[in-house]
């Protein structure tokens, strides 16, 4: 079930009315959000639900074992079999291709390949959300951040709670499952901040997202061959936009969602283009996956605790994987290579002992300079992500420096573009402000003011909604 | 800034929605009932029909849909939307109309087999139906890239057009496969006429016979390269009877869907050539479109304007059942999308590499896209 859809608009209001009338009754709440969850889920393919429910029961079962014990090597032991049973699912759907590719690829070099007729698994929805969302689960018990007793109905709601089931933002369970214990409030919920997010990822996904997708980035990726600079230069800028609208607006009707329902996500996206280094580009990309990277591989690999050399294979480690989780593909290893290259270099720069490298970054202007150069080192990054091989990604950068007609700058194009990526500078007080006037407004008013903005997304967006990006990872 | 209630109750959360979803009933009856009309058939249809029909009704006199058809046609008009229908509606009437989709012109079924010298397409309102042929899966056998006819070849310095219709079958791997390899035949020009999500099977949802002359524009393609029928394995209503998938009522309606849609790309003398659909990875879909394959292959191998490749051959295993994987230049490689359903540019490029050098064969003067005659006839597939 897609969010911009009726059948979601549907659900989501059935489930929102039937869950704060069983709010006072937590048991009963929570196992209808569970139904209603596996129901959401079930719309896409019936068949993966149980594994879905496998997996959360299986780290479920293993979180509470984690709180029987205090022995820790019993402890260290339950971690590893449960970490291990889930990286294995995950391998078995997502890598399989990939593995077998790689190693009928490397057995090509020696000889030829054998032809065989083998079958690979489909790829169920958002495995790689609620796999991680499994080991979250286990990994906050084991490092005690959950201390709780955990109820299987906490944990199975918690890996398939639907805003989040399918691409995120990656909850933590010492975060979330606490929610769960607690009553609902029927006085703190935050309509107005839920409509504006709502609202918002609504536009950037229909509109922009949408209207960057098959008017610039899908015609110039597709065969790059046959555009010039200018076009191949917006479309790679196209997807900056492109993906960060999709995939933070995808979050925001997630949080916002979450929210009316009376429960808290963390936030995801915080104009990620503005960053002046890549170290604080992934503190505003995505946060709760770098964060979940950060505490769940690169500090348990020793983090930088083992001097500088190991700190950097840590960060080679932490962003090549980061990028295998994207996707089964070696185009996905090379731009998390990029991103573990940047922040070495990056902290090279910042422990240069040389004066005129002080003074360029004291100097008024570098912030400015910093931020223009991490943008395009993100776009680098970008033209790997999007193109399905080394070769067409190539392509794309040959192109840039041939001359022709452009072909694609549509003044709505343009315009979505400057929205998708300026639209970050935007200052949070004009958020603010709208929530503001919101709160002095008749209440049914900001409902009818939702719907008009609903209706205004609806004719400005293209015909048919294409899937969200990150659904296929 | 004034500090400000950032917190509403329950009561003031229950009136917002209540607000919000009368306003959307009344702002979207519409679009509403187009939804309900595009869903498939079964019990989501079966409930929401009716009641999006209703409220469409109840809601009409309020002239809210026609204002927001006239919008989608303003929007169109100063360039902000690119579908072709409204933007060929904004070029051509100042005052918009209804988009309705035309009745499906009726065709004949008795079509002229191929090889004959007959040109105009006979189009009689019958309910007959023809013999739907099995389509031979076995590579050796089937009419795959191994047996292409011969065409006419394009003179020097003149282009061959050729247009790429279809659903997401064209439009992922193959569309992007070709238009990469187009850069190695400078006498190729490429028309896009496809569309995701689309069909044959449901003309209310996306209406071919006024989308595609929407597509082409002013091109007029000598070719039409066509890969569609994976969104068709579906029930549908017409004139309020509901044909279930692969009922006899079924197949014959959507027989004469092809032929419709089959006489529209041969238009202006265009030769079509139609992709069969390849071997699917689910039993349950695979057998679905296996039907299909067979109801396209009657139509096409009847006409003499068309041309079918089956892909199975190409794309499938020895027995032109479902493969993933296959050896292209010595490596093994996928040869289809991970939803069990599309071809990867790889599997895409079994296909086109042929069929584009095939295409692009030159030097022989480009025959008139006039009337056929027998003697261009016997050229013909």
């Amino acid at each position: 079930m897609l969010f911009p859809t009726v059948e979601y608009a549907v659900f989501f209001l059935a489930v929102l009315a039937i869950s704060w009338a069983l709010a006072p009754r937590r048991i009963a709440h929570k196992s209808f959000l569970l139904a209603a969850s596996y129901l959401f889920y079930g719309f896409w393919n019936w068949r993966y639900v149980p594994l879905l429910f496998l997996i959360s029961l299986f780290a479920g079962l293993i979180g509470q074992a984690l709180q029987r014990t205090d022995d820790g090597v019993t402890r260290k032991r339950l971690l590893i079999a449960g970490v291990t049973v889930c990286l294995l699912v995950l391998a078995y759907y997502k890598y399989t291709s990939f593995l077998l590719l790689s190693a009928l690829g490397l057995w090509g070099f020696v000889g030829h390949t054998p032809g065989w007729n083998i079958s690979t698994p489909f790829l169920p929805l958002g495995i790689s959300f609620f796999v991680f969302h499994a080991i979250s689960l286990m990994g906050d018990i084991y490092r005690r951040k959950l201390r709780e007793p955990l109820h299987l109905l906490d944990a199975l709601l918690y890996v398939a709670f639907f805003p989040q089931l399918i691409a995120g933002p990656i909850l933590r369970a010492s975060n979330f499952v606490p929610q769960l214990l607690r009553q609902r409030s029927l006085q703190h919920i935050r309509v107005n901040r839920a409509f504006l997010l709502i609202l918002a990822g609504l536009f950037k996904k229909v509109i922009l997202s949408n209207t960057l997708s098959t008017r610039l980035v899908e015609p110039v990726f597709s065969a790059p061959a046959n555009f010039h600079s200018v076009d191949v230069l917006l479309a790679i800028y196209g997807y900056a936009a492109q993906i960060y609208c999709d995939f933070s607006g995808y979050t925001d009707i997630a949080i916002g969602c979450a929210m009316l329902l009376g429960y808290r996500f963390p936030r995801n996206f915080n104009a990620p283009y503005t960053a002046t280094d890549p170290q604080e580009f992934w503190q505003r990309w995505h946060i709760s996956l770098s964060s979940w990277l950060r505490d769940y591989l690169y500090i348990p690999l020793g983090g930088s605790r083992r001097g500088v050399s190991r700190t950097y294979i840590n960060l080679m480690i932490t962003m090549l994987l980061g990028g295998l989780w994207h996707g089964a593909s070696w185009t996905f290893v090379m731009w998390g290579g990029l991103q573990g290259l940047y922040l070495v270099i990056h902290r090279l720069w910042v422990a240069a002992p040389s004066p005129a490298v002080q003074r360029l970054r004291s100097s008024t202007a570098w912030p400015w300079v910093a931020r223009l150069l991490m943008f395009h080192a993100v776009c680098l990054g970008w033209v790997f992500f999007r193109a399905p091989t080394f070769g067409l990604a190539a392509t794309v950068l040959h192109q840039l420096g041939s001359h022709g007609a452009v072909t694609l700058a549509a003044w709505p194009v343009v315009l979505c573009l400057v929205l998708g990526l300026f639209g970050q500078y935007a200052p949070p007080v004009w958020r603010r402000s709208v929530e503001a006037t919101m709160s002095r407004m008749p209440v049914a008013v900001n409902g009818v003011a939702l719907a008009l903005g609903v209706f205004a997304i609806e004719l400005l967006g293209p015909t048919g909604v294409a899937p969200f990006i990150y659904f296929q990872f | 800034m004034r500090a400000y209630q950032r917190f509403s109750t329950l009561s003031q959360l229950a009136a917002s929605v209540g607000a919000f979803a009368l306003a959307a009933l009344l702002l979207e009856s519409g679009g509403l009932y187009d939804w309900a009309q595009r869903l498939d058939l079964g019990l989501e249809r079966t409930v929401a029909m009716p009641v999006a029909t209703a409220l469409h009704r109840a809601l009409a006199p309020l002239h809210i849909e026609q204002g927001r058809r006239n919008t989608l046609v303003e929007l169109a008009r100063i360039g902000w939307s690119d579908d072709p229908a409204a933007l060929a509606e904004a070029n051509t009437h100042t005052q918009p109309k209804e988009l309705t989709p035309p009745p499906v012109a009726p065709s004949t079924v008795t079509v002229p087999l191929k090889n004959t010298t007959t040109v105009t397409k006979p189009v009689t309102p019958t309910t007959a139906t023809v013999t739907i042929q099995p389509v031979p899966l076995r590579p050796d056998a089937a009419p795959g890239l191994s047996t292409l006819p011969a065409i006419p070849s394009i003179a020097t310095g003149k282009t061959r057009t050729i247009a790429l219709a279809g659903d997401s079958m064209m439009a992922v791997g193959m569309s992007s496969t070709i238009l990469r390899q187009a850069s190695l035949y400078k006498n190729l020009s490429f028309v896009h006429a496809f569309k995701s999500g689309t069909g044959l099977a449901r003309p209310e949802v996306f209406n071919w016979q006024l989308e595609y002359p929407a597509m082409l524009k002013e091109a007029r393609p000598d070719f039409v390269l066509v890969a569609i029928g994976a969104n068709d394995g579906q029930g549908f209503v017409e004139d309020g009877v509901t044909y279930p998938f692969g009922s006899d009522g079924w197949k014959r309606i959507y027989q004469r869907r092809v032929q419709a849609y089959l006489d529209m790309l041969e238009e202006n003398g265009a030769t079509v050539i139609w992709l069969g659909l390849p071997p699917m990875k689910s039993d349950v879909y695979d057998a679905r479109i296996a039907l299909i394959n067979r109801i396209d292959y009657s139509v096409v191998s009847a006409s003499p304007h068309a041309i079918w490749v089956g892909t199975a051959g190409l794309v499938g295993d020895g027995s032109g059942r479902f493969r993933d994987y296959g050896e292209i230049d010595g490596h093994t490689t996928r040869l289809r999308q991970s939803d069990g359903i599309h071809l990867s540019d790889d599997g895409a490029t079994l296909i086109t590499t042929k069929l584009l050098r095939w295409l692009a064969v030159q030097e022989v003067p480009k025959p008139v896209a006039a009337p056929v005659t027998t003697a261009q006839e016997s050229t013909k597939p």
